[in-house]
């Protein structure tokens, strides 16, 4: 585990991965510092005019959303949209930072349940074999027939919008490729010789699942997970973006760049007018990402046992 | 005694180092041997001690962290180290031919056997098709591989462990090499297999005239086909000598160590020796005699300073402050009875 | 080998059945009201509900499980998907309107995947941590990290917003009325490009390329780096195979090692993930589609999915899920046709 720490410090891309990582822990966890809510739900983005075209960084909050908010008894601390406002006068700089929790809830939210399924249903299959094993696998085989992105549009289209249900969509169409790891190392851990001894001891099967066979195959499956946060809170800001996922106003970065959609050709002999719409959320959502391929891939090289020792 | 010949190969103090990134790993530190045509020389050893890695260093094909240091690998009066990549193209296969351990993962096993033997042919003679065919056709023969027409377009699985063997046999051999270089030719193969393989070798060997460096830990092997053997310990030869008087008159603690741990049925041995340890780690030798962690006859002058290769008899060098000592100990076991009998 | 081909064929219909299964079970999820809502094109029938009862029951909507699977499963066969409100017309002739289009766009995306791809992977391996392959890897990485709609909103705002040069959309509106209604433009392919040159008509074969070219980019470049890191990967590890060390003792030049000797194993197990990629692919070609406005199919998924228009979202991820499932076929079969210790057996 040290050595793993180590390298993973001691390497440049992970390092910067880690360090990208931190930087929005802090945003996530300082949100409320950061960009004060002014809705009684926090994940409203603020607004700061009603008028529907994007206003360039810097643009002071318009006179009558103040006397919105302040009928509403909320005081306007924070009163310039830093990074200018999207279609709908929504205020970029809020949607980003409070965003940053949307990514990390759904990231972290749906990887761990998708691991859980995962975990379980590889284990059992490969633990058991026979029918059970055979069925399973089917039942994997069938779910990835459908391309995740399309499954997930499908199922978030049937139950509604709403980031819950995004969350439901990624989670059932977002498990088998732990299934299908799980199963795999744990079908090469079985024939090991001390899970033999345990047999023969007569450990009961779901003992020796839990204490003997899981400590030695999950590893290829967290490195899997580490790397999957990312493209699950793509997915998520996907969905958003084609109008399906997160309701409107809530902050959600794949919806600030949806707000940019419509902008992003600017306007007639001023092309890049508009650019901070897309500009600024792009940012978020792509290092967002970066940082946890970044680490991933480095844990990957280091648990690889193939490729160790020459990083 | 062996005919003294034309000299092939000349190996004088060659380092090959692993530079890793724990630190510089020396697996060849300093190596001289010779051989001349015709002949047979056993490279023997434990696995680490750089046995493999000295015979690719010959044919300059070390992987990945290794590079040689410093020596000469004099091949037919030129220095292959001061060559150029293509100049050693041109040698590797025709020159010096290789037989590898695996021959399950030494064949590409999405080309037919055919293609993998012709293609030396074409590299170095510029055969066409049909030449290229005939000529490995005929060689499959002579390695014994039965129905050869058919096997030319088989892929290596379809063949069994022991007529894989045979076709890297053949394909080292199908350019006439004066060197060969077996590196465990016979490890991966049942034992019946081994033997028919070595009388294989040992026969062209003498019809081909070529001079083989056989890298083994099986002191039985070596026995069958080697006409002097070096015993390396921990990247250094430690003994050589002519394969009877090694196995005779061993004067290196190790060389002794490995025979007491050979069951023999011509000597009355109490027990099994094995020795005591384990190689070496090559990034941290011992200081002094490399072997005296493991060494029976070790003391305090092993620990501090390493011996030389020093002649002890004719022809006959040992690595070892202790030489005396090791003969009587072997005189004791009747090693030596063995030898004297036989002459 | 037969056997094998065997196995898979008959194992399809059952892959078949299960996905159409499970697409059921999503379909479920509404109530017979909303699928009725996919059944008929006159929304104004849903306001009587003594009609609406009688058609839930007329589409078997109400029934227990099995006999509603089998209903919906014989409707689907007969090609039956509903009605589309968003196109407008029945969901398969909306289906077969712009499936064209999408497989156009597919078509010319996958040929730059592989060819860049595999190359660039093999250059990354042979030169394995050197700069050149630092480069490539990092570029692929950060590649990786894009999220197809902001990489697609990027190429729109640079090549069209201040470029000039990509227009979103498959025409230009002249272009569009000469292929459409013109009158004397033949359809024999369905693919703009292809027709365009049969027509003899370059100037339309030129704009439906400079409208393609966007979205080929943008949904190329993830499977593109996802290529290049499998192409790498396995060619690092067959790099260190015994049989290529074997290749270099015969003295074979270093170029043929690597693409003949090491190439061609090394591609065995690229082959395998073709199938993810054509997952990738096919997830990509809704968003790409959304970006550039492009009429496939794709686009009109989001835009049905938009407005809760289930017919179609439905029998959109149907088609999808049955060009995986086919998809996935070739490249196993194909897998074992390249690998000859598969086809021997």
């Amino acid at each position: 585990m040290n050595r793993i720490i180590k390298k993973l410090l001691s390497n440049t891309t992970s390092l910067i991965g880690l360090l990208l990582l931190l930087f929005f822990v802090v945003i996530a966890i300082f949100a409320p510092y950061i960009a004060p809510p002014l809705f009684d739900d926090p994940y409203q983005i603020v607004r700061m005019t009603w008028d529907i075209e994007p206003r360039p960084p810097g643009f002071p909050m318009a006179d009558e959303m103040r006397v919105v908010f302040e009928s509403l008894g909320k005081q306007v601390d924070r009163d310039k949209a830093l990074f200018g406002t999207a279609q709908g006068g929504y205020d970029i700089f809020y949607g980003l930072i409070w965003g940053t929790r949307t990514a990390f809830r759904v990231g972290i939210i749906t990887v761990v349940f998708s691991m859980l399924i995962g975990v379980i249903s590889g284990s059992i299959a490969a633990y058991f074999g026979g029918w059970i094993d055979e069925l399973l696998m089917r039942i994997t085989d069938i779910f990835l027939s459908i391309p995740f992105l399309v499954a997930a549009m499908v199922l978030t289209t049937i139950l509604g919008r709403g980031l819950d249900k995004v969350m439901v969509a990624l989670i059932a169409f977002g498990w088998m490729g732990y299934a299908r790891v799980i199963r795999g190392s744990i079908l090469s851990t079985k024939q090991e010789i001390y899970i033999m001894a345990a047999r023969a001891l007569g450990v009961k099967d779901f003992r020796i699942i839990l204490l003997h066979l899981l400590p030695n195959t999950i590893f290829p499956v967290l490195v899997q997970a580490s790397m999957n946060i990312g493209s699950m809170v793509v997915t998520a800001a996907a969905l958003s973006f084609l109008g399906v996922g997160a309701p409107l106003g809530y902050a959600d970065w794949g919806q600030m760049v949806s707000f940019a959609r419509n902008w992003i050709i600017g306007s007639p002999g001023n092309a890049g007018k508009y650019w901070y719409a897309v500009f600024f959320p792009g940012i978020f959502i792509v290092l967002f990402v970066l940082s946890w391929n970044l680490v991933g891939d480095t844990l990957r090289d280091i648990l690889d046992p193939r490729l160790r020792g020459e990083l | 005694m062996v005919e003294r010949k034309q000299k092939i190969l000349e190996i004088k103090d060659l380092k090959t180092h692993f530079f890793t990134e724990n630190g510089i790993a020396k697996a060849v530190d300093g190596v001289d041997f010779d051989i001349f045509q015709g002949e047979t020389l056993g490279l023997v050893g434990e696995s680490g001690c750089g046995k493999s890695v000295t015979a690719f260093s010959v044919v300059r094909l070390l992987d990945y962290p290794g590079k040689v240091v410093g020596g000469e690998v004099i091949f037919k009066g030129d220095d292959l180290l001061q060559k150029s990549e293509d100049q050693m193209r041109k040698i590797r296969g025709k020159e010096i031919g290789m037989i590898f351990q695996e021959p399950m993962t030494s064949l590409n096993p999405v080309l037919t056997i055919g293609f993998q033997i012709s293609e030396v042919l074409k590299i170095h003679y510029k055969m066409g098709n049909q030449e290229a065919r005939t000529k490995v056709i005929e060689l499959l023969k002579q390695v014994g591989i039965p129905i050869p027409e058919q096997r030319f377009d088989e892929y290596p699985h379809q063949l069994s462990g022991g007529m894989r063997q045979r076709a890297m046999i053949a394909m080292a051999l199908a350019c006439n090499p004066s060197l060969l270089i077996a590196d465990e030719p016979t490890t991966a193969l049942d034992v019946t297999i081994q033997a028919q393989i070595l009388e294989l070798m040992k026969n062209l060997l003498k019809q081909f005239n070529s001079s083989l460096i056989m890298i083994t830990h099986d002191l039985g092997v070596i026995a069958e086909i080697a006409d002097r053997i070096a015993v390396m310990y921990a990247g250094k030869i430690v003994e050589h000598s002519d394969t009877r008087t090694i196995f005779f008159n061993p004067l290196h603690p190790y060389t002794f160590g490995l025979l007491t741990s050979i069951p023999r049925l011509d000597l009355e041995m109490e027990k099994l020796e094995s020795i005591p340890g384990m190689v070496p780690d090559c990034l941290c030798f011992p200081t002094g005699c490399k072997f005296h962690p493991r060494c029976v006859f070790a003391t305090e002058i092993c620990q501090r300073e390493e011996p030389e290769l020093t002649g002890v008899e004719d022809g006959h060098l040992v690595r070892c402050w202790y030489v005396d000592k090791v003969r009587e100990e072997s005189k004791k076991i009747g090693f030596s009875r063995r030898l004297s009998l036989v002459e | 080998m037969l056997s094998y081909i065997i196995r898979r064929l008959l194992m399809l219909p059952l892959i078949l059945l299960g996905v159409t299964f499970l697409i059921f079970c999503l379909f479920s999820l509404l109530s017979p009201m909303e699928r009725l809502a996919t059944y008929i094109n006159n929304p104004n029938v849903l306001k009587n509900p003594q009609s609406a009862q009688r058609l839930i029951e007329k589409y078997h909507l109400d029934d227990p499980f099995p006999a509603g699977y089998i209903h919906w499963l014989k409707s689907l066969m007969k090609l039956d998907f509903g009605w589309s409100s968003t196109a407008n017309q029945p969901v398969w002739e909306a289906i077969m309107q712009r499936f064209p289009a999408t497989m156009e766009l597919v078509f010319y995306s996958i040929i730059p995947v592989i060819l860049v791809g595999i190359w660039l992977g093999v250059i990354s391996a042979v030169h394995h941590n050197d700069l050149l392959d630092q480069v490539i890897r990092v570029t692929a990485i950060i590649g990786w990290s894009l999220p197809t709609f902001i990489f697609g909103l990027l190429i729109l705002f640079i090549f069209y917003g201040i470029l000039g040069w990509m227009p979103p959309g498959r025409l230009s509106a002249w272009a569009q009325f000469a292929v459409y209604t013109g009158g004397n433009f033949k359809h024999y392919t369905h693919f703009i490009t292809f027709d365009a040159l049969l027509n003899g008509r370059l100037d339309i074969f030129w704009d439906a390329i400079i409208h393609l070219i966007g979205p080929i980019i943008t949904l190329s470049y993830i499977s593109w780096a996802y290529l290049l890191r499998i192409t790498r990967s396995s060619m690092l590890d067959t790099l260190r195979k015994d049989y290529i060390r074997t290749a270099r003792a015969k003295g074979v030049e270093e170029k043929k090692v690597i693409y003949l000797h090491a190439q061609k194993n090394a591609l065995i197990p690229v082959v395998t993930v073709a199938g993810m990629m054509i997952i990738g692919m096919l997830g990509g070609v809704v968003i790409t589609e959304t970006v550039f406005t492009y009429p496939g199919m794709g686009y009109w998924a989001a835009t049905s999915a938009q407005q809760l228009d289930y017919g179609s979202v439905i029998g959109f991820a149907v088609l999808f899920a049955f060009i995986m499932v086919v998809g996935n076929l070739i490249v196993d079969v194909s897998y074992a046709l390249i690998d000859p210790r598969v086809r021997l057996e």
